[in-house]
């Protein structure tokens, strides 16, 4: 499951894990003296960063790291605000979905970054660092990754160019697309096609717009999915063989020998990234700065791309990875970039015209 | 025997964990869903406790209407599928050895263990084009190419009863393998082929039992919202699952805390509804 | 003439015989009793001649045409069951109508049946109760007015009184039987009350352990047992062993008997019973009398009970009150076996335990 929020294999078993981090004991690891209580997604995510990055990172700076699962959706984005008015942190730097963090900015939840004390985020591609409207910086790039374009190689021998695949008759009843307007980011991927860019939703007339080119597709729409595993094994045996999945999760299945790819349509893939934030609550202020610039360097980054399986949130010139790990996780082509914004002033008129545009 | 009022906190005793269980475990939370319908939601953001009705009036459209008009519709189906096709079953069952009963019942007893999304993957692939059952239908050569039949309403519809199905056995089961055989009997003594009998002696002597187990089987598949999104079409999926998308995707608490106010007064009424008619038919 | 003839039917469960191939002629109109304790396999021949259970063997008829094979719903026989089998969900007119009812009898043609049947059993007006609204009497009387909605040609009970306080049952009985009498429908019934079958049938059919023992009416049966069974389980008698002795005379524990159709030698089994046991002055002398000790006096209101100890054997004697002897227990006493009282059986054999 990512950042956008829904249930997926990765997160579900986290919940219980979650809650009991939550209620915990937190003076057990507060008897040491430079400790910090990280928040990541539960399940994959944590997982991994538990096994590959928490202890490179204790090595390196002497800080112990409790890591907290986070529970899915926005509970722990509750949970933070809760525990903010009572002047608790649950965890002390989290990793936050971008819809998230700009509803924590909008209730004052994070926290600003010095930006002097993060000498490696200068790194951080512009647009995966969170500002708040005077520019004060609520959250700081953490992990980013593309949902691209997939299609069963059996099915489809040529790889399709354009997202406008999406949209083509002779597709009719053969696409998995993700079932949610938050987490699909269709609407940006349809102005990005056909209305020059995502600039285009701006206006609710061109949101509209948006809502009447994607109802062209629902008839080539075989299945509305909120679980990805379902998508995942529809495409490798062919039964649903187009439509939109995680890049790198793709690229795993390709390199496990089944017949599926991802590509880079021409219009770019989407990416969707997750930042580091800092309850206001938290008092351990100095070393989230020390851990969220470890996190930027471009040798964790480049680890993160290798064992995570995340595209680096900095450029790529700046790392090592070769071409073609850095082409398993990410793309030079410029990506489609969610509006964030809309999700968090438009939530509910979205969600309601884009339930109303596949259900009706 | 005490025929008294009882007094004492001890002669109340009996009751009052009953009374507690349904306080911590039906009061309270449909107290607080109530309060969170009411709720203020704060675009962006959660909500605040207020006294407001805006959550009611959005769900009062046409659109949700017509969703909520499905919901009820596939529940009510699946219930009398579940219920039509377990009743036979059940009595059937009932009459079998003691041994066969209980390799059966151990049977049914295991697939309520499965859970929902376990069952919703079985069938998508039991009915998929790629591993389905019209491959048999092609070997068998009684179809000339494979078809996926899912995600259909057909597929949800099958996914819905299977699931339910033991369910409903398993309420049915005390009612039937109580029943005195010897009424089967006579109203063959008196004229009835065994079918006939069945229809006319079994079926309407356990009217209120088939009642209630459609009652509990309508219930139990409102509440479904898995199924939907893994057989069904989006104009398949339930209020069930619009609740979901609300409380978890969408963070809108009091929407989905008023759909689900509302969609528990809608069942409630509608069953009040069941035992109302049947107890008119039975004064009748 | 034509009657109801079973032909060697038999039951088996597995390897268990629950009946043991029963033939026996039922003619016309006649009030049949299939008597035995428990388990002896009277409800499954019942049954069988119902058709709810499928004979292992044997051939069932009625009216010289075979029905072994016809299914129960087809044979038009009246069945009243022990549970009663009422339909719950019916009202006692609507029980009582549901054979016409699927027949396809109007509905106005079902409510006039059903009236005149309630009329019969002496239940006007009950038309309209739900049965969970009736007595156990009424409810009887349901059952049976729905077995007889069709005239049926057969009219079989299983044990339909059983559910019946004592006195209640006394008064079905003689209901049941005048009914059948007014009616003249062969009537078959189960039990294994012996007071019961005596009262109601013209034919009792003593079975144990699947068998047939006897077949025959009720006074022949208590009069004439066909054996020890028979004797033992129908009212109280009193069996001695013997073993002839010389042409007409049989040696019995005490002394000897002289009595006609005994078998001119080998053991045999005497059954005599109390009520035809005289008792004697002490010492006079007699044919047929023993001689032994009074061990036991017990006054039963309407007769007195005397249990004799003959040379280890004990021998029961009934007799009025103002026949009772001014002996106590522990003093001598005489007792005549009438030898037109005695039954001559074969030795051994089945007894009920």
């Amino acid at each position: 499951m990512r950042i956008s929020g829904g249930v997926g294999r990765r997160a579900v078993l986290a919940g219980a894990g979650a809650l009991a981090a939550a209620v915990g004991f937190p003076g057990i690891v507060r008897a040491q003296s430079k400790s910090l209580k990280v928040g990541v997604y539960g399940g994959y995510f944590k997982d991994s960063f538990d096994k590959h990055v928490f202890p490179e990172f204790t090595k390196a700076t002497g800080i112990a790291v409790e890591s907290v699962a986070e529970p899915t959706g926005e509970a722990w984005l509750v949970q933070l605000e809760q525990a903010a008015r009572a002047r608790q942190a649950p965890a002390d730097v989290s990793m936050m979905s971008q819809v998230a963090i700009l509803k924590g900015m909008a209730a004052d939840l994070w926290a600003p970054f010095d930006l002097a004390k993060l000498p490696n985020a200068a790194k951080v591609k512009p647009h995966l660092i969170n500002k708040y409207p005077d520019g004060r910086v609520a959250g700081v790039g953490a992990v980013s990754w593309y949902i691209t374009l997939v299609t069963n190689t059996k099915a489809y021998p040529q790889a399709p160019a354009s997202w406008a695949a999406l949209w083509d008759p002779a597709n009719k009843d053969k696409l998995g697309l993700l079932a949610l307007v938050s987490n699909s980011f269709l609407l940006e991927v349809t102005a990005a096609t056909f209305f020059g860019g995502t600039k285009h939703l701006d206006t609710e007339q061109g949101q509209l717009d948006c809502f009447k080119k994607l109802a062209e597709l629902k008839s080539n729409v075989k299945l509305w999915y909120r679980d990805e595993a379902q998508f995942e094994a529809a495409l490798k045996s062919g039964e649903i063989p187009m439509g939109q999945y995680y890049h790198d999760v793709t690229g795993l299945a390709a390199a496990d020998g089944h017949p599926v790819r991802s590509t880079f349509p021409k219009e770019g893939g989407i990416t969707d990234s997750g930042s580091w934030a800092v309850t206001k609550a938290s008092k351990a202020g100095d070393l989230a700065h020390v851990f969220v610039d470890y996190m930027c360097q471009p040798s964790i980054q480049a680890l993160l791309s290798r064992k995570v399986g995340t595209a680096p949130t900095i450029d790529r010139a700046a790392t090592d990875l070769t071409d073609k790990e850095f082409a398993s996780v990410s793309s030079d082509l410029a990506p489609i970039i969610p509006r964030y914004d809309l999700y968090q002033s438009k939530s509910d008129w979205l969600n309601q015209k884009w339930t109303e545009m596949i259900v009706g | 025997m005490i025929r008294r009022a009882p007094r004492s906190l001890a002669e109340h005793a009996p009751i009052l964990f009953p009374a507690l269980m349904l306080i911590v475990f039906f009061v309270i939370p449909f107290s607080l869903m109530i309060a969170v319908s009411v709720a203020r939601r704060v675009p962006g953001g959660f909500y605040e406790p207020d006294f407001v009705f805006a959550n009611y009036e959005r769900f009062l459209t046409a659109f949700f209407g017509g969703v909520l008009a499905f919901s009820l519709e596939l529940a009510g189906l699946v219930a009398v599928l579940a219920v039509g096709v377990a009743f036979p079953f059940t009595y059937r069952l009932a009459r079998l050895p003691r041994a066969a009963q209980v390799r059966w019942l151990v049977f049914l007893l295991s697939i309520l263990s499965l859970s929902e999304v376990i069952i919703g993957f079985a069938w998508s692939t039991l009915l998929s084009r790629t591993a389905g059952i019209t491959n048999l239908f092609v070997a068998l050569g009684l179809m000339a190419e494979a078809q996926s039949l899912t995600p259909s309403f057909g597929a949800l519809l099958a996914g819905m009863v299977y699931q339910a199905f033991p369910y409903t056995v398993l309420v049915l089961y005390p009612a039937l393998a109580r029943l005195d055989p010897s009424l089967v009997e006579a109203a063959r003594t008196l004229g009835s082929s065994p079918v006939r009998a069945f229809f006319t002696v079994v079926v309407p002597a356990l009217r209120s039992t088939i009642v209630a187990t459609l009652i509990m089987a309508f219930v139990f598949a409102l509440g479904s919202y898995l199924l939907p999104q893994l057989l069904g079409r989006p104009q398949h999926w339930t209020l069930s699952v619009l609740i979901t998308d609300q409380a978890i995707y969408q963070s809108n608490m009091p929407f989905a805390a008023a759909m689900a106010v509302f969609l528990v007064l809608v069942s409630l009424a509608l069953v009040a509804l069941a035992l109302l008619a049947g107890r008119r038919k039975e004064e009748a | 003439m034509s009657a109801l003839v079973l032909d060697g039917l038999t039951k088996r469960y597995g390897s268990f015989v629950a009946v043991h191939g029963a033939s026996l002629r039922i003619p016309h109109g006649r009030f049949v009793c299939l008597l035995g304790p428990s388990g002896c396999g009277k409800t499954t021949l019942l049954r069988m001649i119902a058709g709810l259970e499928e004979p292992s063997g044997g051939r069932l008829s009625i009216d010289d045409r075979d029905i072994t094979d016809t299914p129960a719903h087809k044979r038009e026989f009246g069945m009243v069951f022990q549970s009663l089998a009422l339909f719950p969900h019916l009202t006692a007119g609507e029980n009582i109508a549901y054979p016409l009812r699927i027949r396809g009898a109007s509905s106005a043609e079902q409510r006039r049946r059903a009236g005149e049947l309630l009329e019969l059993v002496r239940l006007p007006g009950a038309a309209d109760r739900p049965v969970s609204k009736l007595s156990g009497g009424q409810r009887q009387r349901v059952a049976i007015a729905r077995a007889l909605a069709l005239e049926p040609k057969l009219f079989l009970l299983d044990e339909p009184l059983s559910a019946l306080d004592a006195k209640l049952r006394e008064a079905m009985q003689i209901e049941l039987k005048q009914l059948q009498r007014r009616l003249g429908v062969t009537t078959i019934v189960v039990t294994h009350d012996q007071r019961e079958a005596m009262t109601m049938a013209d034919m009792v059919v003593v079975m144990s352990q699947g068998r047939i023992h006897q077949a025959a009416p009720p006074m022949e049966v208590y009069r004439r047992p066909a054996d020890a069974f028979v004797a033992d389980f129908i009212g109280l008698t009193n069996l001695l062993d013997g073993a002839v002795a010389a042409p007409g005379v049989v040696a019995v524990p005490g002394g000897t008997l002289a009595l006609p159709d005994l078998p001119p030698q080998g053991r045999v089994l005497l059954s005599i019973r109390p009520e035809d046991v005289l008792l004697r002055p002490t010492g006079e002398a007699g044919p047929n009398r023993l001689h032994g000790t009074l061990s036991f006096v017990r006054d039963l209101g309407a007769s007195v009970e005397f249990r004799v100890d003959v040379a280890g054997t004990e021998i029961i004697a009934l007799a009025r009150p103002q026949d009772r002897p001014a002996v106590e227990p522990g003093g001598a006493v005489t007792v005549e076996l009438p030898a037109s009282a005695c039954v001559v059986l074969p030795p051994g054999g089945e007894r009920p335990s």
